[in-house]
């Protein structure tokens, strides 16, 4: 029983790792901080695989895993700033919301919870109850956050996004 | 819409580094090792149950009385026995706490067993105040409670007897913490409780112990070189392997081979994690 359900997640994992690292990429924006949160996301998984009851949700749990570590990176480097800012050119200063660059770009601008939304929504696929699960908002927080989002993006909005 | 599966498309295109894989493969392994230790600890209450049962049955059956004569842990010189052993939960941190102490005539045993606990006492500490700070930390840099949510670390302390014959033991101790990231240390000691003295590489393996030692680790991390020419090896330039001394580590294993122990990120990449070598007795 629970050797089947380690191969799954292995499997899982593996098939997978590419989304992964695009995700941890889309937040770190660095190689080696991106690598570093697939391997500690996945050591993770692995080692509290016996809290994952339902099969089905692994998407939905993997992805929580991965994001909280990806938000404690960022996190700390808020608290720990290395570049002194004059290093910095005018333009990795991070503008809350530009109105020009691609709309992945501005994607990226987007506050945290807002973002992880929309990439996991329209990146990942995910459906709105996995979201739920993966953020621990409740539904109608996620879809507030999800119209929110879109409209800070300018995006007409065609039918029901769930 | 289409402008989101433009999005899409750009966000797809993110190079994938070559290593990918490997780091996967990686943080399945220390994943699966982390795992079966907690399995173990969990299981641990069962073995000591079985055990009770196990003396109940000696005096009863020959057989079983016959085969608890090869048991290597009854008799001898010393004994090596838990002396704190707990699972705990409190503020968000679990605590898995198993440590030995040696009981033994002589005073090389009180001082093993005064270093454990020094280690242990530090190691329990460090952790809660790295924890406290992670947890500042994370509410001064706008965390919110929901996002706090599940949160957990693990302190880990236990140990493993490698080896032991009537006097002489080998045995592991390790300490992890774990949560965002993994740190774990371990400490090894090889008592000759007959001659109240630790055992040394040279004892082992004679007054070459040096070049014993350095080409037999030189021969494994040549060979860990995969066909792309990675390895999670330093080169010795860049803070590598060098030599052995009188402060590396080992253990001794059922073979009665010293095991040479060098610490995470010492001389190769943090994702090897402690890593190992067996030093064959000419």
């Amino acid at each position: 029983m629970a050797q089947l359900k380690e191969r799954q997640l292995v499997t899982f994992l593996v098939e997978n790792q590419t989304r992964f690292y695009r995700l941890a990429y889309s937040y770190l924006k660095n190689r080696e901080e991106a690598l570093d949160a697939v391997q500690s996301a996945v050591c993770r998984a692995l080692e509290k695989q016996d809290s994952l009851q339902e099969p089905d949700a692994m998407r939905a749990w993997f992805y929580r895993i991965l994001i909280n570590i990806c938000t404690d990176v960022l996190r700390r480097r808020k608290l720990v700033t290395l570049i002194p800012p004059e290093a910095l050119d005018a333009g990795s200063y991070e503008d809350p919301l530009p109105s020009d660059g691609t709309l992945a770009e501005r994607v990226n601008a987007l506050p945290p919870e807002i973002q992880t939304i929309i990439k996991l929504r329209f990146y990942e696929e995910l459906s709105l109850k996995e979201i739920s699960m993966v953020t621990g908002c409740n539904l109608s927080t996620v879809k507030t956050r999800l119209y929110s989002g879109l409209k800070k993006l300018r995006i007409e909005l065609k039918g029901d996004l769930a | 819409m289409n402008e989101l599966k433009d999005a899409k498309k750009e966000y797809e295109e993110t190079p994938l580094p070559e290593e990918l894989d490997g780091r996967v493969q990686a943080g399945i392994r220390q994943g699966r090792a982390a795992w079966a230790r907690r399995r173990w600890r969990r299981g641990f209450t069962a073995v000591a149950a079985c055990l009770a049962v196990a003396v109940g049955a000696l005096n009863l059956s020959p057989t079983v009385a016959a085969a608890a004569a090869d048991v290597p842990v009854l008799g001898g010189l010393f004994r090596i026995l838990t002396v704190r052993n707990y699972e705990a939960a409190e503020d968000g941190i679990n605590y898995q706490v198993s440590v030995p102490e040696v009981e033994a005539g002589g005073n090389l045993a009180d001082k093993v067993n005064e270093a454990i606990q020094e280690k242990v006492d530090s190691h329990l500490e460090k952790a809660r105040q790295d924890w406290e700070a992670y947890r500042e930390a994370f509410f001064a840099t706008g965390g919110t409670e929901e996002e706090w949510g599940d949160r957990e670390m693990d302190v880990f302390v236990d140990y493993e007897v490698k080896s032991q014959t009537d006097t002489q033991v080998s045995f592991v101790v390790t300490l992890a913490e774990g949560w965002v990231s993994a740190m774990e240390e371990q400490y090894c000691y090889n008592l000759d409780l007959a001659e109240n003295r630790n055992i040394t590489l040279e004892d082992l393996l004679g007054s070459d112990w040096v070049n014993i030692c350095n080409t037999a680790i030189q021969e494994q991390i040549d060979a860990s070189v995969d066909s792309e020419g990675f390895t999670y090896f330093f080169a010795p330039e860049e803070g590598g392997f060098t030599t052995v001394d009188e402060t590396t580590s080992f253990y001794i294993n059922e073979d009665g081979n010293p095991v040479v122990v060098f610490p995470e990120y010492s001389i190769a990449a943090g994702a090897a994690g402690i890593v190992e070598f067996e030093i064959a007795k000419a």
